[in-house]
């Protein structure tokens, strides 16, 4: 019993052999005292008490852990087996782990990413993420702090109402070049709502929350704290400059918490006004002051639409209380963590579960595959179990023997996945390129993922064992005795089985094969679609000007000499700024109102909009439709002007001329002096929103340099930045790079998903390929008599090979009709997710089916060749 | 396999009855295994001789069952023993076992004595 040692066991055994001992003695001393020597009393008192093993033996079955024996005799006997077979033990394990890490692999995203929407906080099953207006899937801050502070004060539905703003500024002094931050202005109780303590220090105070403070405070996250600081033990109380600005450090926040929005990363965390510049954005409630992203926390027993109704209902007393700044749609919608459209969840709740029901088809056919293997496996050990069988085990026993050794097999697959996991867990962070946004994103191997790999290790044990051995275990032990090897190749019953795990695993290939053509077609559909502007001989580069803390007026100025010194270096055909680069899945957006424009009810008047310069739309190729393009005119002094794009001329000026038109914007009047021709903002298959450019010189924010150059834009970045740095070395120049580089954001998560698809694709391909080659190679060898005597009795070898691959033929025509309609259903799930393509697009139909349908025609035509070139003498004599 | 097949062969044949002898002997008192098979041939004048590949199994099953108790004591010649008690409901079966076995000997032996012409009619 060295499998499973316990403690009570041995002693018990340990009394057995005292008690046994006794039993002896006691039997010894009479006959001594009767009268017979030491030495015959003992032989005879052991002869008559018999085999003392076998005693112990029967002794033990009475205990009830007889079975925990049983056990360890039937693992050490399964493995045993497995040992004999080892090209079966490893293909079948190394397949299944194959398919299990599939599953785990997309498993460890799902429970990193939406699982674990805000690393370190509390109970986020309990956080719901606020939506104010019409749904979007990437929407802008819905709140001003005003209205913000209106639902926290007054809702039942919540403990806390948390809001932040994500932003991005400079690290200075020390001398060091200024470091790029992102940073998030929040509400005071926004560690507190999301149940976070502090490191080091502490949080923010309610008065803080609205305070501008000459030294203002900062949390810094764990990693800058670390790394920036060396972890520096007396940070609390020190000062650092963010700006240029002195603040004071007043907490470390927890490792691991990177801030409320899902997927992206904050360094840092200030209070909502900390250097009075807000105050604008705290005492209005539109026009450039919404600009809070809101969280809430449920109260227990409170549910997700009641505490919608009831925001719903304090949002509907605002509007009323202010209509003037809730024109459009109000409604208040709630999504939880997972979903969050607010961060990186909303993209991948579209996208992994979807990955992750592929990988539970992969699975499936895996076990359909080692299913079939092991069917095999027990026909050609049908002598071996009939032996069992008559001697004695029932048919129960049998079965537990043979799902057993799956479950080993299984078990050793899990083991294997596990330890793959634990890498590719990790890979999802190569889709996104390093240095893009402050995307956050990776796979966690936590005990989720592991109870997950030890469920379907367990699952795929069962399924890829339990048919076979319910199979082979109720083989009449007689006539398998009797009889030869050829005349039982399994039975009808068994080749029933066979065909049908055949059939299964194409026609679960199928639908992996249709949607990863139909995913790598709208990847290429994607790449090839014209975004509406050139980004070819276009190099951005984004300069801190705004938050490296200069003035409004330096500001100004740095910029034009900017636009002096890149236009004049040499390859450089145009230079302009924006604040705003379109398909790097960011947008901004602002409430507008166009003039004599009366909305449709719950219409949201919002509009993307982008402060652009003089020569924007030239360098981009964006034809200016009607009006003209802004001009280095029109500045700070020179009236607000706008041009708008196609989308929003239609939708607000139908059949009149826009030129001249106003639309309030912050509460100003802005005319619109030109029409630009609709071009892609956020995704190629986005459905287009009304967009309003501004004048960089008027409004511009962030400073982008877009330059259009003549050769390769990456060619020029280093002279791009050293003009800038020439104008001044601390002025801080990130992201330099050609514009294509940025826009790749805007796939990357159709190239997650046709990635993955494609590999699980050919994994199936793979499976159904080898599974059908497998049993019409394993049928024609076992036919390999039948065929000798057909042929000696006159069948062509033209015969045989129709005969061979009829039967090839008849189980890839059934498993493709069924793949075929099981595919046809399932790809009406991802047509969301598809671009330029139809769901039951007719090519990717017919060629998936062509492919798969060829593909096995191949794998019968082997064995089919191989049984005619069989010489029907030497067939007929093997059995 | 086959020996021991062989042996809970002969449990499951002897079982009711072996249960209600072993049960019968600790009536008289605590014994150990050896003496129960030395008791047990005693009193049927050498006739029954219960086999230890039965006696012990058993032993164990009737205190899985909690029909007897078992302590380790020094017998009489200073032997360490492991002594079998009855508990109550060992008696209670002992009860109910000893009124099946006097149905079955009462139904056997009125098959076994039947005259032969009341047979025959």
């Amino acid at each position: 019993m060295k499998w499973f040692p316990s403690f009570g066991f041995q002693r018990r055994k340990r009394e057995l052999q005292e008690e046994i001992d006794a039993h002896l003695q006691m039997a010894i001393a009479d006959r001594v005292a009767q009268g017979e020597t030491a030495e015959t009393a003992r032989q005879a008192a052991a002869r008559e008490f018999g085999n003392i093993p076998l005693v112990q033996d029967v002794t033990r079955d009475m205990w009830g852990q007889a079975w925990l024996e049983q056990l360890g005799r039937d693992v050490r006997y399964a493995l045993r087996q497995l040992r004999k077979s080892p090209g079966f033990s490893i293909t079948a394990t190394a397949m299944l782990a194959v398919a299990i890490c599939a599953n785990s692999t997309v498993f460890s995203w799902i429970d990193g990413t939406m699982l674990r929407p805000i690393p370190g906080a509390r109970d986020t099953g309990d956080l719901v993420s606020l939506q104010r207006g019409e749904r979007n899937i990437s929407p802008t801050p819905p709140f001003s702090y005003l209205d913000y502070r209106d639902l926290r004060e007054q809702n039942r539905s919540f403990t806390g109402l948390l809001a932040y703003h994500s932003d991005w500024i400079t690290l200075t002094g020390g001398g060091e070049t200024p470091e790029r931050i992102y940073i998030g202005n929040v509400s005071a109780n926004f560690f507190d709502v999301l149940g976070l303590k502090p490191v080091l220090g502490r949080f923010f105070l309610a008065e803080e929350e609205s305070r501008p403070d000459a030294v203002p405070s900062v949390v810094l996250s764990y990693s800058l704290w670390k790394t920036r600081y060396a972890g520096d033990p007396q940070i609390v109380g020190k000062a650092i400059e963010i700006a240029r600005h002195p603040v004071t450090v007043i907490g470390v926040a927890p490792e691991g918490f990177t801030g409320a929005a899902p997927g992206l990363r904050d360094d840092a965390w200030l209070t909502l006004n900390p250097l009075g510049t807000n105050v604008y954005r705290l005492t209005h409630r539109s026009g450039g002051a919404v600009w809070l992203i809101a969280i809430g926390r449920l109260r227990p027993g409170v549910g997700r639409d009641q505490a919608a109704q009831d925001l719903d209902n304090l949002m509907h007393h605002i509007v009323a209380a202010y209509p003037d700044d809730h024109l459009g749609d109000n409604r208040i919608s709630l999504d939880p963590m997972w979903r969050s459209p607010f961060g990186a969840n909303g993209y991948l709740a579209a996208t992994l579960p979807i990955l992750l029901a592929f990988a539970a088809v992969v699975l499936l056919l895996t076990c359909a595959n080692v299913a079939t293997l092991t069917l095999v496996r027990f026909v050609s050990r049908r002598r071996e179990l009939a032996i069992r069988q008559s001697l004695g085990a029932n048919r129960m026993q049998l079965v537990r023997q043979m799902v057993l050794e799956g479950a080993i097999l299984s078990a050793g697959a899990g083991v294997m996945a596990l330890v793959l996991t634990s890498w590719t867990s990790k890979t999802l962070a190569w889709f996104f390129p390093a240095n893009a946004i402050n995307l956050n994103l990776n796979g966690s191997m936590d005990h989720t993922v592991v109870l997950g790999i030890a469920a379907s290790s367990l699952l795929a044990g069962m399924l890829c064992s339990a048919f076979p051995a319910w199979r082979s275990s109720n083989a009449p032990a007689m006539e398998v005795l009797k009889a030869e090897s050829a005349s039982v190749s399994g039975g009808a019953r068994n080749r029933r089985l066979l065909s049908g795990l055949v059939v299964a695993q194409i026609a679960l290939s199928l639908p992996l094969l249709l949607c990863s053509g139909l995913f790598l077609r709208t990847l290429k559909n994607l790449a090839g679609a014209d975004p509406g502007f050139a980004q070819d001989h276009i190099l951005t580069a984004s300069v801190g000007t705004n938050i490296a803390g200069y003035s409004g007026n330096e500001e100004q100025v740095i910029r034009h000499k900017i636009l002096d010194r890149v236009s004049a270096l040499p390859g450089v055909k145009a230079v302009s700024f924006t604040d705003w680069i379109p398909m790097t899945l960011g947008h901004k957006g602002e409430d507008a109102y166009p003039e004599g424009y009366t909305p449709r009810p719950h219409e949201a008047l919002q509009v993307y909009h982008a402060e652009v310069s003089s020569r924007y739309f030239e360098s981009l190729h964006i034809p200016i439709l009607e009006g003209r393009e802004f001009t280095p005119d029109d500045d700070e002094k020179a009236p607000r002007v706008l041009i708008v794009d196609q989308t929003a001329a239609r939708r607000y000026w139908p059949g009149q001329d826009p030129l001249g038109k106003k639309l309030m914007v912050w509460g100003r009047p802005f005319t619109v002096v030109g029409v630009a021709k609709n071009s892609t903002h956020m995704f190629v298959n986005e459905s287009p929103e009304p967009m309003a450019y501004m004048s960089f010189f008027q409004l511009g924010y962030e400073t982008i340099v877009q330059v259009e150059t003549e050769g390769n834009p990456a060619d020029l970045a280093p002279a791009v930045q050293s003009a800038i740095h020439e104008i001044d070395t601390r002025l801080p120049v990130f992201d330099v790079r050609p514009m294509r580089e940025s826009t790749q954001m805007a796939s990357i998560f159709a190239v997650i998903q046709s990635t993955l698809a494609g590999m699980f694709a050919l994994i199936g391909l793979v499976l159904a390929i080898t599974g059908i080659y497998g049993v019409v190679a394993y049928r024609t060898q076992m036919r390999t008599h039948e065929i000798g005597i057909r042929m000696a009795l006159g069948a062509s070898r033209a015969d045989v090979l129709r005969l061979v691959l009829l039967q090839g033929l008849w189980l890839t025509g059934i498993g493709l009709a069924l793949g075929l309609a099981f595919a046809l259903g399932v790809t009406r799930l991802i047509a969301r997710l598809l671009y330029g393509i139809g769901a039951n697009d007719p090519v990717t139909v017919a060629s998936v089916v062509m492919l798969l349908g060829t593909m096995s025609l191949l794998a019968c035509y082997f064995p089919a060749h191989r049984a005619m070139r069989r010489n029907p003498v030497t067939a007929i004599r093997e059995l | 396999m086959g020996e021991k097949d062989q042996y809970k062969n002969r449990i499951e044949l002897l079982q009711g009855t072996l249960d209600m002898l072993i049960l019968q002997t600790l009536q008289w008192g605590p014994q150990h295994g050896y003496g129960i098979v030395q008791a047990l041939r005693l009193q049927s004048g050498d006739v029954l001789q219960v086999e230890t590949g039965s006696l012990y199994p058993a032993l164990h099953r009737l205190e899985r069952q909690s029909w007897v108790q078992s302590e380790w004591k020094q017998s009489e010649s200073k032997q360490r023993a492991r002594y079998y008690r009855i508990t109550a409901k060992g008696k209670k079966q002992l009860a109910s076992d000893l009124g099946r076995w006097e149905r079955i000997v009462e139904a056997i032996g009125s098959v076994m004595y039947v005259k032969p012409e009341e047979s025959e009619s």
